[in-house]
């Protein structure tokens, strides 16, 4: 990206970036630095932090927290099942939600935001009675399971409960993340130019062969927008593993909540949140620094490693 | 686009800048007053009664620690109080004003955490037992009076992913060290890990650890055994009954004892109306409005003048009013040490980890 | 429309079908006669009739499309400044802090944001929670508007300043248009955000301040009565018909770049 060279272009940078960066240091960075410190404090007794400055007048400051994580296996543990979780919410997210972003993205133009509203009204309602519908929906007397389980009984096998189970959780995972994959993606493929694939097909390239070589590569960006914008919030998640998980279905977020609940161990808490944030935008990262290569239209390769 | 934003503004001012009448802010659990009483209360106080909830003790913790204000009351169960009396985060009560202090029935007065209850004064109250779908659990033949219902494999084995227990380390814990002949607050580390081998040798069969919904899915048929809360265990029954099921949802009372989780009022160091708080508990120590409750939700009551204000058929429910037999191996749960509740978690997370 | 393939449409319309069917469970069970939201009993319209009576539910209901209203408008107008900062200039502390607090839990920004707020003595109320909720909401319409402006063309608005507009117009008549469908996803996204927030919301709430999430929440362990249904389908239909009017009201604002010819 060029930056155009004339006087006002810092200023400019300065009004642009400006307002947003004062905010988010203001309302963000500030308080999330106070539980930064946190973690490497001793937590409160009876709950919150014990004082910063004791009566000696002596800071207290430990890595405590830091060295329970990397000694006590079983946190690791949970986190990569969520990382786990999270990639396959992802990739779900994403098989769905292409159809219907480019649906929407070439579909006559009065309509596209009407059809866009369509695709995020649902989650206007509350969340906890949409899992509740998912609830019945996968219930053992509803349809679906009684299907399922009938077909598994014809072929010998034992019925699965479709509830309370991890398929429960990674329906709902996916169910609540996709408008946050199918909105970036429309965003995307929005401004693709019809005329292009019109002149490949022209040339002879089948439905698949456009959509490879030539819409997927395009749409890159809105892809790792989306996936950023599902795989980063859903390996936070809790409420669902709580509500419709199995006894097994438990991920990070769950015990990140339980540091600050019922353990009232703010310090460790804030150390797996860190350990979790910090690996979330490392991974962020890594994406994007892999999409580099890819961005933008398929001859701005050399453009892309601005 | 000019018109949107007018619009926006005048929404923002227009909403109210919170009048400076009388308001006795509660902090409290949901569907834990009944509507008729706040509405006599505010009567009686000539003041606005503001209820907010929460659902967890843990959340009301969190919160008060990290230093919100401007709540007068909350009503803590026993643990949670203990630790709010050790915080110092509470008020000494005037006691002179609680004249109806007398009502309460002296087993439940004077308690360890709070002796001479300086701070806190007892609202209602639950057991944490096991509930079930009568006609399936008879089909079965399976017992209902003792914990090794949801902890023995050879009962698990026919109503496998029929069962769920609590989502609370706390209360399966406590299960667990009763039935193994412990107390529910023994913190031997060596006994935990035995509660542990227990819990994860029977966590198999169960459909799944839940706090929130199991009452509905008892309810409705899709699993016939809980580890639970007698007034949600209640209300389950009248929502068999009301959605005319051929079934009843019916208390079991361990043999082995169980948990019994005491929730109190308590006013907040800094609270704006502590005139109002000390009101409003003087207030609900009556027994005909601490009855309310009761028959609302079907809550235990420490009160002994509410007996008469209460429905019959509550008051012959074991669960709900337990003899003193029963009474006597009931347990409230103390709140542990920091060091205790970092071992508990781990134990806990290892447990739900699968490993 | 040109044809589109036929598997396209299938999937399309399956992606719809997953996305409504619980939800027409959710209207649906909102005239159930039965106080849980388990299965159908029979028909009532009770639930709607004690709605209108339940003050505090009719009060968080408005007090969480007042916040989500607030909170969407700026954290959009603040998110696209943000996405169009970092797609055209070199920055390294903006995308950090756009980005982290998407990835942070929700607890730990809840907590931190009560104690940065007693620390300032800053009284809690509709407003802390509207600040904390567009903390949250910026870096999602960022991320968009970003994407959005990813491989496009500089070009226009190069020419758009050749011509002697001024930042600010070329900004407002070349690239805005441009980058507007991107605008509306973010703030459609940063909307649905806000609107349905529980765990940062549960924390920098005041002693007297209710939102939908939060009343309904701490009704999860008795029961969510099909009341929430009710309050859940009159929001969406209430929110739809607000957005519909928005949009008669300045037809200019949601419609996107002329069509390409």
């Amino acid at each position: 990206m060029t930056v155009p060279a004339r006087a006002s272009g810092r200023l400019g940078k300065w009004l642009v970036s400006g307002p947003p960066l004062l905010y988010l240091l203001f309302f963000f960075a500030i308080p999330t630095l106070i539980m930064v410190l946190a973690s490497f404090r001793t937590p409160g007794e009876f709950g919150g932090l014990t004082p910063l400055v004791d009566e000696t007048g002596a800071i207290d400051l430990n890595v405590d927290s830091y060295a329970r994580f990397l000694t006590e296996s079983v946190y690791a543990q949970v986190f990569l099942k969520s990382v786990w979780y999270a990639l396959l919410t992802t990739l779900s997210c994403l098989a769905l939600a292409y159809p219907l972003a480019a649906l929407i993205a070439r579909s006559p133009k009065q309509y596209r935001n009407l059809l866009l509203l369509l695709v995020i009204l649902p989650f206007w309602s509350n969340f906890l009675i949409r899992i509740y519908a998912w609830m019945i929906i996968l219930g053992p007397q509803a349809a679906l399971a009684r299907g399922v389980n009938a077909v598994l009984g014809g072929l010998g096998q034992e019925p699965v409960p479709l509830l309370f189970s991890s398929f429960a959780v990674l329906v709902c995972l996916v169910y609540v993340h996709l408008p946050f994959m199918v909105l970036p993606l429309y965003a995307n493929l929005e401004k693709h130019d019809q005329a292009l694939l019109d002149a490949a097909q022209d040339l002879g390239a089948s439905a698949w062969q456009r959509f490879w070589r030539i819409t997927f590569p395009l749409s890159l960006p809105g892809v790792y927008a989306g996936a950023a914008l599902v795989f980063i919030p859903a390996l936070g998640m809790f409420a669902i593993p709580d509500i419709l998980g199995g006894p097994d279905d438990s991920l990070i977020g769950n015990v990140i909540k339980q540091q600050f609940l019922e353990t009232r161990d703010w310090p460790f808490g804030s150390v797996l949140s860190i350990v979790l944030t910090v690996a979330a935008l490392l991974l962020a990262g890594l994406a994007a620094w892999v999409g580099r290569g890819n961005l933008g239209t398929p001859s701005s390769a050399g453009e892309a490693r601005a | 686009m000019k018109r949107l934003v007018l619009l926006l503004a005048s929404l923002l001012i227009a909403s109210p800048a919170g009048a400076a009448k009388d308001e006795f802010h509660l902090y409290n659990w949901n569907n834990y007053l009944a509507p008729e009483t706040v509405k006599r209360f505010e009567e009686f106080c000539k003041c606005a009664v503001v209820q907010t909830y929460y659902s967890d003790n843990e959340e009301l913790l969190a919160k008060l620690a990290a230093g919100a204000k401007g709540y007068d009351m909350y009503v803590p169960t026993s643990n949670a109080a203990q630790a709010l009396i050790k915080g110092g985060r509470l008020k000494p009560v005037d006691k002179a004003q609680l004249t109806n202090l007398r009502n309460i029935d002296p087993a439940y007065l004077n308690t360890p955490f709070d002796p001479d209850n300086k701070y806190s004064v007892p609202y209602a109250m639950s057991t944490t037992i096991i509930g079930y779908n009568d006609e399936k659990i008879r089909e079965l033949g399976l017992p209902t009076d003792t914990w090794a219902v949801i902890f023995d494999p050879r009962h698990l084995e026919k109503i496998k992913g029929r069962v769920t227990v609590l989502d609370s380390a706390n209360e399966l814990f406590a299960a667990a060290l009763k039935y193994l002949g412990y107390s529910a607050n023994d913190v031997d580390p060596k006994h935990w890990d035995e509660a542990v081998a227990v819990i994860k040798k029977a966590k198999p069969y169960w459909a799944a650890f839940n706090a929130s919904s199991y009452i509905k899915e008892l309810t409705v048929g899709n699993i016939w055994l809980v580890h639970g809360y007698s007034n949600d265990i209640f209300q389950a029954n009248l929502d068999a009954q009301a959605a005319g099921r051929k079934f009843r949802i019916l208390q079991g009372m361990p043999k082995e004892g169980a948990v019994l989780a005491v929730d109190n009022m308590v006013i907040d160091k800094s609270a704006p109306r502590p005139d109002l708080a000390l009101k409003f508990m003087n207030f609900m120590l009556e027994g005909k409005n601490s009855a309310e409750l009761t028959n609302l939700i079907g809550s235990g009551n420490p009160n002994t003048d509410a007996v008469k204000y209460i429905k019959p058929e509550l008051l012959k429910n074991p669960a709900i009013f337990p003899d003193k037999a029963v009474q006597a191996k009931l347990e409230q749960l103390q709140d542990l040490t920091g060091a205790q509740r970092r071992l508990r978690n781990k134990l806990w997370t290892g447990i739900k980890a699968g490993r | 429309m040109r044809r589109q393939p036929v598997g396209l449409w299938i999937a399309a319309v399956a992606g719809y079908a997953f996305l409504y069917v619980p939800l027409v469970i959710v209207v649906v069970y909102s005239f159930n006669n039965s106080r849980l939201n388990a299965e159908w009993v029979g028909f009532t319209l009770d639930w709607y009739d004690r709605l209108f009576h339940n003050e505090e539910m009719l009060v968080a209901a408005g007090n969480s499309l007042l916040i989500a209203l607030v909170a969407s408008v700026v954290a959009t107008a603040f998110g696209t400044m943000a996405g169009v900062a970092m797609s055209r200039y070199r920055l390294w502390l903006l995308p950090v802090l756009v980005l982290t607090p998407i990835a942070i839990p929700e607890i730990l920004m809840g907590v931190s944001l009560l104690i940065f707020f007693v620390l300032l003595n800053f009284t809690l109320g509709l407003v802390s929670v509207m600040l904390a909720h567009i903390a949250f909401c910026i870096g999602f319409v960022a991320i968009v508007v970003r994407s959005r402006l990813a491989g496009m063309d500089e070009s226009l608005t190069e020419a758009a300043r050749d011509c002697g507009a001024t930042p600010f117009e070329a900004f407002r008549y070349v690239t805005l248009p441009l980058i507007m469908p991107g605008v509306i996803a973010g703030a459609l996204m940063a909307f649905t955000l806000s609107i349905d927030d529980f765990v940062i919301t549960f924390f920098t709430a005041g002693a007297g301040t209710v939102t939908l999430p939060l009343q309904i929440y701490s009704m999860i362990k008795i029961a969510v009565t099909p009341e929430v249904n009710a309050v859940s389908t009159l929001l969406m239909l209430l929110t739809l018909a607000l957005i519909i009017i928005a949009s008669r009201l300045s037809p200019s604002l949601l419609s996107a770049h002329e069509e390409k010819s």
